[in-house]
């Protein structure tokens, strides 16, 4: 698997390429700018490319631009933006039309290692990952009449798993019970929700997503 | 910004002429009539002398009265001594039907002077002055030809055996310059009345009234001169008589000119009249505003401004408060300062022909004194808020730049490090496989720092909503909603980003309104809608709770309208108890 990296904290950069690098990841280019990274997409079609939503020189919004660029001009590059702010709104337009191959984390999650590896992966494999904070946020949204209140505890976990993007075998993995188990979660929730049974994994966080927003 | 020079621009420091001057100047001109008259009777070259003297009569005393009392009226114009001077050289134009060869030589020379002379009063209007390079110039050929070359073509012979220049013969050459010297004369004629006619489009508003009839008469008249010359030269008309006619009537308009110059003069005596409407309706105290309309009625100047001295300011203001952006040489209009006991209070800029009825300006600026003091002080008010607006607005300004470089600093040093320790701690605690002690204790440090990162993230955003400023006031608001105590239906329709003050104001207030429906509202849904109409942003923050908020509650909302206000915008508060709250606020933003 082939990542680039748009990071201007040299401290985090090196940080998340070292780590990276451990796991067996080529990380072929780093970079601080946006124009740097979309030349280094273009050069080195990585897999997967790490983006600072806050870049120079304005720290507004070149991050956030460079990402859906990439999303809309290459759309086999992965995308996973980073950022110290969690926001639905940035969520909602990161994922706008599809899910596929997106990702975007708290920059805190960097030091869980192995669970933030393995969203980069997904990510480079076409699935997703949403950031806990938005999901629980979009989960805890007050709404009339609300109809999660006709999920069950359990049915809400899995819920919120299969909205960060875990696959049906990470769900199971994270709550540790049987893929057979996750699958008849899964249908319940559709069910209950009244949602059409998804194909992929991200098609699946896109309904779901769109479902919590309203 | 400029200041006006506190001299009133174009003041000619001339002095009135004394009275025994004008007096022997008319007695002047009675004698230069009389012998005007003589002259044509005692002729043994022109025919029907009466009618003659009449026009020459009309046209000398026609000039030199009407100039005696333009000097009289107006002293600091050049003008009346000029027309005196036409006057004159007409006067010595009518010796040439002397029989006598030195008086008739001398009118000779001055023949084709007056048709100049009345070119140079019609561009000099009002002023007595030349005021462009090209009118001088226009003038100077006139003058040149009509007296150097004529006097030059009469050297060469011709115009009789009396003619007491003649050092030749060469009668046609002298005929030929004569005809160019008409020719020439005709052209510059009709270039000064395309040269009245662009001064009247130029002036880019109607000219006064009195002005505009002036000009119509000055330029009929100069186009009679060239047609009169153009018909001597190419015999335009045949026979004797018609042209005889052309030439009569042709001196009965050039000495129309001049009384219409007087009558103009007098129009402006009837004018004070109006002075009198102001006076009564400055009784019903006016506001500053109908002050303006009424002064300008009563001189009869619709372009007219009136702007206020704010002697704090040291400036000049419009009612508005704001200073008034006007030097001396302000695009062709005329100043004139009002002041009460030596004290400037106010300037009236206004079309420059208000400067020929300076009794009317002194009038009607007298008459308005109180009312003009009065206006004044209520534009130093105006000013004094305006001035308060700007160092609020500046004072907001400075506090959200300060805000947002702490939310930087915080972003680029604190939070980037404690995130960096975190992996430090977590890939230090893979290298201790099996000491579980160890590694639960790296564990819980790690969730230290998550709390501390979680904790300055929400610092950070209460110090400056860096989102707001990154990626708008829509995305900003979908977190607000998201995380709003009631249900939210956000609308956002604001085509675009809007400037970042108005933004930040509108994120604070929908962030203020929303936690109040939390705390005290007992609400279950609420709306919020920001959209564009009319060059304002409105922001509305509705709730279905118990309403009766006290909008003085809490320094939250009061915090909020002075954000709004700074920004020039509006706060109102509907809180029935019982009928939920509503807020809404008005942001000016240009589209």
């Amino acid at each position: 698997m082939r990542a680039v990296i748009a990071e201007d904290s040299l401290l985090l950069r090196e940080g998340v390429a070292g780590l990276l690098r451990a796991a067996d990841v080529d990380v072929v280019g780093c970079c601080q700018t946006a124009d740097d990274l979309m030349l280094k997409v273009r050069s080195y079609s990585p897999d997967v490319a790490i983006v600072d939503i806050r870049l120079p020189p304005t720290h507004q919004d070149e991050g956030l631009r460079a990402a859906l660029e990439i999303r809309a001009d290459h759309p086999a590059v992965g995308v996973l933006v980073l950022s110290q702010y969690v926001e639905v709104g940035l969520a909602l337009k990161l994922f706008a039309e599809t899910a596929d191959g997106a990702g975007y984390l708290l920059k805190d999650r960097i030091s869980d290692v192995s669970d933030f590896v393995a969203a980069v992966r997904r990510i480079a494999e076409g699935g997703s990952a949403i950031d806990p904070i938005i999901v629980s946020t979009l989960v805890s949204r007050r709404r009339d009449n609300d109809p999660l209140s006709a999920l069950t505890p359990r049915e809400r976990e899995v819920l919120v798993l299969m909205a960060e993007g875990r696959s049906n075998q990470g769900i199971a993995d994270r709550l540790v019970i049987t893929l057979r188990a996750v699958e008849k979660y899964v249908s319940s929730i559709f069910g209950k929700l009244g949602l059409p049974s998804a194909g992929s994994d991200s098609r699946r966080v896109l309904a779901v997503l769109l479902y919590l927003r309203s | 910004m400029d200041t006006i020079d506190p001299v009133t621009p174009g003041m000619r420091a001339i002095g009135a002429p004394r009275a025994d001057v004008l007096a022997a100047i008319v007695v002047a001109a009675l004698a230069a009539a009389s012998c005007t008259v003589l002259v044509a009777v005692t002729s043994d070259h022109i025919s029907e002398p009466g009618v003659h003297a009449g026009l020459q009569v009309w046209g000398i005393l026609s000039f030199v009265l009407a100039g005696v009392v333009a000097w009289w009226r107006r002293p600091e114009s050049r003008f009346g001594v000029l027309m005196v001077l036409a006057g004159a050289a007409w006067f010595l134009s009518t010796l040439s039907s002397a029989n006598l060869a030195v008086p008739y030589t001398l009118g000779l020379v001055f023949d084709l002077v007056p048709a100049v002379a009345f070119l140079h009063v019609v561009l000099a209007f009002p002023s007595g002055r030349l005021e462009r390079p090209f009118e001088l110039a226009l003038v100077g050929t006139g003058y040149v030809t009509a007296l150097g070359v004529h006097t030059v073509g009469m050297t060469l012979g011709g115009f009789g055996p009396d003619n007491l220049l003649s050092l030749a013969s060469w009668e046609s050459p002298s005929h030929w310059l004569e005809n160019a010297e008409l020719i020439v004369l005709s052209g510059l004629s009709l270039t000064g009345v395309i040269v009245l006619v662009f001064r009247r489009r130029n002036a880019g508003r109607p000219l006064r009234r009195s002005l505009a009839l002036l000009v119509d008469a000055f330029a009929l008249a100069l186009v009679m001169i060239a047609f009169l010359f153009l018909s001597a030269v190419f015999g335009l008309v045949s026979g004797e008589t018609p042209f005889e006619t052309i030439r009569r009537a042709t001196f009965f308009f050039v000495g129309l000119a001049p009384l219409v110059f007087l009558v103009g003069l007098l129009h402006a005596r009837l004018a004070r009249s109006a002075v009198g409407g102001l006076m009564v309706e400055l009784r019903d105290n006016p506001t500053p505003g109908d002050l303006r309309d009424a002064l300008s009625r009563a001189v009869r100047d619709p372009s007219l401004t009136l702007v206020y001295w704010l002697p704090e300011f040291g400036t000049y203001a419009g009612l508005d408060g704001r200073p008034a952006q006007l030097s001396a040489e302000d695009s062709g209009r005329a100043m004139t300062l009002i002041d009460r006991d030596g004290v400037p209070v106010a300037a009236l800029l206004h079309d420059p022909s208000l400067e020929d009825e300076p009794e009317l300006l002194a009038a009607a600026t007298a008459g308005a004194g109180i009312a003009l003091e009065h206006a004044r002080l209520h534009v130093e008010l105006r000013a004094r808020l305006e001035e308060l607006r700007g160092s609020r607005a500046r004072m907001v300004d400075v506090a959200n730049k300060e805000r947002q470089r702490l939310e930087r600093d915080l972003h680029d040093g604190a939070q980037q490090r404690l995130i960096a320790l975190s992996l430090d701690l977590s890939l230090l605690g893979e290298e201790l496989a099996g000491e579980t002690d160890l590694k639960d204790r790296l564990t819980r440090a790690r969730e230290e720092i998550a709390a501390s990162l979680a904790e300055l993230r929400e610092i950070a955003r209460g110090i400056h909503p860096a989102v707001v400023s990154g990626h708008g006031l829509g995305i900003a608001l979908e977190q607000l909603a998201a995380l709003a105590p009631v249900a939210v239906r956000l609308t956002v329709q604001t085509h675009g980003r809007l400037p970042e003050a108005v933004e930040v104001a509108a994120y604070y207030l929908v962030c203020e309104s929303l936690a109040n429906v939390g705390r005290y509202a007992q609400a279950s849904t609420a709306t919020v809608d920001v959209s564009r109409e009319n060059g304002s942003v409105l922001i509305e923050v509705t709730d279905d709770g118990i309403g009766g908020a006290d909008t003085e509650r809490g320094s939250g909302l009061r915090g909020i309208a002075d954000r709004v206000e700074a920004l020039d915008g509006r706060l109102r508060v509907w809180s029935p108890a019982g009928g939920g709250t509503r807020i809404r606020a008005e942001i000016p933003c240009a589209p």
